[in-house]
C-alpha cells in the first residue's frame, strides 16, 4: 500500500481575482521506503504537491491519502496530529525556532508528542550525534552555519521516527559540498531506518541521488522514472 | 485526552522565551503597564483615603455606628420624638451587649447662641462627658480649656464658632432654645473649652453641654434624643443592629450610620464603582499596548509560526502560547506597578500634607494629612481586570496566528 497517494489533485490559487492552477489533476503514489525527488522548473507545482502531501495545504479538487487515510476528512487539529506523528519536514530556509537551542529544537516535536523529558533529551542528543552535531547541541540557530542548521532540521524531522520526511528544496541554501554531505546523511537514514523521503527540488545533486524521479511541468506529472 | 493547552509547560517555555526575545520592546510595554498601574493605584489609594476620612469623621464625631431613637425621629428629628429614661434603657440593654464597644446618650436640639458681638444658629448637643468620649473624638480635639468637666454652666464650642462669636475661653454666651413644650427659654454659659476637628460643620455650628444641663434646658426630664452606639467591628454593624432590634421595646427604632446618612454610603459605593471604570480605562490602554506588541511579534514570526504548526502544534496550543505571552507581560507589568505603588504608599505612611487646602477639605470632614488607604480589593480588582485584559488583548493576535496557512508561512521571507 502506498504511504502517500494523490488522486486527481488540483490546486487553484486565487489572488486578486486572478486564478493560478498550481496542480492539474495529479495522480501519484509514493511507496514506503522510497527516496523520491519531485523535480521540475519553478512554478511546476512541486512545492504545492509536497505541501498537499504534508497536510499543510488542501487540494481544491481530488483526494490525498496518508498511510491510507483520506486527509480531506480531518479537522485542523487532527491534521496537526497526523503531521506530528507521521510526518517530518525539512524546509529550504532551515526554519528552526530561534529561541531554542539545537537540542531543544530537536526535542520540540517530541515535547508536542508528550515524550518524557529524560527520554526526549536522550533521543535528541543521539540523533544530533548521528547527524554529526553532538558538540553543538546547546547552541542556538544564530550561532550555527547554514549547513549545521539544516542538519538540525534533519534531526528534528527524523527524531520522532516519522513514516515520511518531506523536504522542500533542502539543499537550495547550501554549498555543493555541504549539500552532498546532507544528502548522504538522508540516504543513510532512508537505508538504515526505512524512512520514506520525498524531495521537491531542482538541484541536480538531489535528482541524481534520488532512486525515483517524478518530473512536473505546469502542474502535471510529465515523467516518472525509477533508477 | 490531551491536557489543556494553557497548562502545557512547552507553551509557557516558548512564551517566556518569546517575551525575552526583544528586551527593549518588552521593557517599553512593561514600563507603560507598570506606570499606569502605579498611577491608578496611588490615585485610588489617596482618593479612598479622602472618602474613608469623610466616613470616619462623620462616624467618630456625630453618627457613631448605630443610633437608637424614638420611632419617627428619622422623619422628624425634634424633641417630640424622645426616649424616656434613655440612659437607664442604655444601661439595661447596651452595657453588656457583646459587640458594643461604647455607647452614649445625647440630647439634640436647635437653638441660637448669642455673644455680646454676634448671634449664630447652632445645634445643641447635651452629652455625658465620660460616655461621649467613648463614641466621639471631639474630646480628643481640644485646643484650649477642658472637656465639660470644668463645672456646671460650661459649654464646649469649636474654635471656628468662638471666632464667629468673637469669644475666647471663659467668654460668656447665652443659649436660646425652644423647649419640649414649645416655649422659648434660654440660659447663660461660659466657654469651658475650645476644640478643632477636621469637620468644619461641627466646628462652626455645634455647642456641647452636659447631658443633665441639656435635659433641663429643653425640659426633657430624664428623656434623651438618641443613644449612639460604637461597635467593636465596623464590618459587623448590621448584625449588631439586628441584635439591638430584638431588644427594642415599642416606640423605639435603631439605624446604622448608612441608614442615617445614605449619602455617605452612596459615596463609598460610588467610589468603588468609579474605581472599576478608572481601572478599565487604564487597562484598555494597556490592552492596546499588549495587543500591539503581540501583533508585531506574530507578524515578525509568521514563518516560525508556520513551522511550529507544520511540525504538529495544535491550533489550541498556538492560541495558548500567544495568550501565555500576553499573561506574562500583564503579570510582570502588574507586579512591577504594584511593587512600586506599595513602596510609594509605604513612603507616604506619614501622610500627604494638604494643609493648603484645609478649608475646602474640612467642609467635607477631610483632614489636612492624607494617608493612602490600601484595601484588599485595590489589589484584587487590578489583578482581575489585568487577567481579563490580557486574555482579550491576545485574542486578536492569536486568531490572526491560527488563520495563517502553514504552507504560506514557512515560505515567508
Amino acid at each position: 500500500m502506498a504511504i502517500l497517494e494523490a488522486k486527481g489533485v488540483t490546486r487553484v490559487y486565487e489572488t486578486r481575482g486572478v486564478e493560478t492552477r498550481a496542480l492539474r489533476g495529479v495522480d501519484l503514489a509514493v511507496e514506503a521506503g522510497e527516496f523520491t525527488a519531485l523535480a521540475g522548473p519553478s512554478g511546476s507545482g512541486k512545492t504545492t504537491l509536497l505541501n498537499v502531501f504534508g497536510a499543510l495545504d488542501e487540494p481544491t479538487e481530488g483526494s490525498v491519502f496518508l498511510d491510507g487515510e483520506d486527509l480531506s476528512s480531518l479537522s485542523p487539529a487532527e491534521l496537526a496530529a497526523r503531521r506530528l506523528h507521521k510526518l517530518g519536514f525539512i524546509f529550504q530556509a532551515y526554519n528552526l525556532i530561534p529561541v531554542l537551542s539545537a537540542r531543544e529544537n530537536v526535542e520540540f516535536v517530541m515535547e508536542l508528542q508528550g515524550v518524557a523529558p529524560a527520554e526526549r533529551r536522550e533521543r535528541a542528543l543521539a540523533v544530533l550525534a548521528e547527524v554529526g552535531l553532538g558538540e553543538l547541541a546547546e547552541k542556538r540557530p544564530t550561532e550555527m552555519s547554514g549547513g549545521q542548521q539544516q542538519r538540525v532540521a534533519v534531526a528534528r524531522a527524523i527524531v520522532s521516527r516519522p513514516k515520511v520526511v518531506l523536504a522542500d528544496e533542502p539543499t537550495a541554501n547550501l554549498d555543493s559540498k555541504t549539500a552532498s554531505q546532507l544528502l548522504d546523511l538522508m540516504e543513510q537514514l532512508n537505508r538504515d531506518h526505512g524512512i520514506t523521503f520525498l524531495f521537491s527540488t531542482h538541484d541536480p545533486l538531489v535528482i541524481d541521488k534520488a532512486r525515483r524521479r517524478v518530473r512536473l511541468h505546469d502542474g502535471r506529472v510529465v515523467s516518472d522514472e525509477r533508477a | 485526552m490531551p491536557r489543556p493547552a494553557l497548562v502545557d509547560a512547552t507553551v509557557w517555555r516558548l512564551a517566556w522565551r518569546n517575551v525575552g526575545r526583544h528586551p527593549r520592546r518588552t521593557a517599553i510595554v512593561l514600563v507603560a503597564i507598570a506606570v499606569g498601574i502605579w498611577g491608578v493605584f496611588l490615585t485610588m489609594a489617596l482618593n479612598f483615603a479622602m472618602v474613608f476620612q469623610m466616613v470616619e469623621t462623620a462616624i467618630s464625631t456625630d453618627l457613631g455606628h448605630l443610633q437608637v431613637h424614638a420611632a419617627g425621629f428619622d422623619r422628624s428629628p425634634g424633641l417630640e420624638h424622645r426616649i424616656p429614661d434613655g440612659e437607664a434603657w442604655g444601661e439595661r440593654h447596651l452595657d453588656d451587649l457583646p459587640g458594643v464597644r461604647a455607647w452614649a446618650a445625647r440630647v439634640r436640639g436647635d437653638g441660637l447662641v448669642y455673644s455680646p458681638r454676634a448671634s449664630v444658629g447652632v445645634r445643641v448637643l447635651g452629652v455625658d462627658p465620660e460616655r461621649e468620649s467613648g463614641v466621639s473624638r471631639v474630646s480628643g480635639s481640644l485646643v484650649e480649656g477642658s472637656y465639660l468637666d470644668g463645672g456646671r454652666g460650661r459649654v464646649l464650642i469649636g474654635e471656628a464658632l468662638a471666632k464667629r462669636l468673637s469669644l475666647g475661653l471663659g467668654g460668656k454666651l447665652v443659649l436660646s432654645v425652644q423647649d419640649v413644650d414649645g416655649e422659648m427659654t434660654g440660659e447663660a454659659y461660659r466657654v469651658g473649652g475650645l476644640f478643632r476637628t477636621s469637620w468644619s460643620e461641627i466646628d462652626r455650628g455645634v455647642v456641647f453641654l452636659r447631658l443633665d444641663e441639656g435635659q433641663r434646658l429643653f425640659g426633657l426630664g430624664s428623656a434623651v434624643s438618641e443613644l449612639v452606639v460604637v461597635a467593636e467591628e465596623r464590618d459587623r454593624v448590621e448584625g449588631l443592629r439586628d441584635t439591638i432590634e430584638t431588644r427594642l421595646g415599642d416606640g423605639l427604632e435603631v439605624q446604622t450610620w448608612k441608614e442615617l446618612q445614605p449619602l455617605l454610603d452612596y459615596m463609598v459605593s460610588a467610589f468603588d464603582q468609579s474605581a472599576w471604570w478608572v481601572y478599565a480605562a487604564v487597562f484598555i490602554a494597556m490592552a492596546f499596548g499588549i495587543a500591539n506588541v503581540l501583533l508585531m511579534a506574530v507578524y515578525e514570526r509568521i514563518r516560525e509560526i508556520g513551522v511550529i504548526m507544520a511540525v504538529g502544534m495544535r491550533p489550541s496550543r498556538l492560541v495558548a502560547m500567544i495568550l501565555a505571552e500576553s499573561l506574562l507581560l500583564a503579570a510582570i507589568g502588574l507586579g512591577l506597578g504594584l511593587g512600586a505603588a506599595f513602596a510609594t504608599t509605604a513612603a507616604l505612611s506619614d501622610g500627604v500634607d494638604l494643609s493648603h487646602f484645609a478649608e475646602g477639605l474640612n467642609a467635607y470632614g477631610i483632614g489636612t494629612r492624607l494617608v493612602p488607604v490600601i484595601r484588599s480589593q485595590d489589589v484584587t480588582t487590578p489583578l482581575a481586570v489585568a487577567l481579563v485584559t490580557a486574555v482579550l488583548a491576545s485574542l486578536w493576535p492569536a486568531l490572526h496566528a491560527v488563520r495563517i496557512r502553514p504552507a504560506d508561512a514557512v515560505r515567508r521571507v
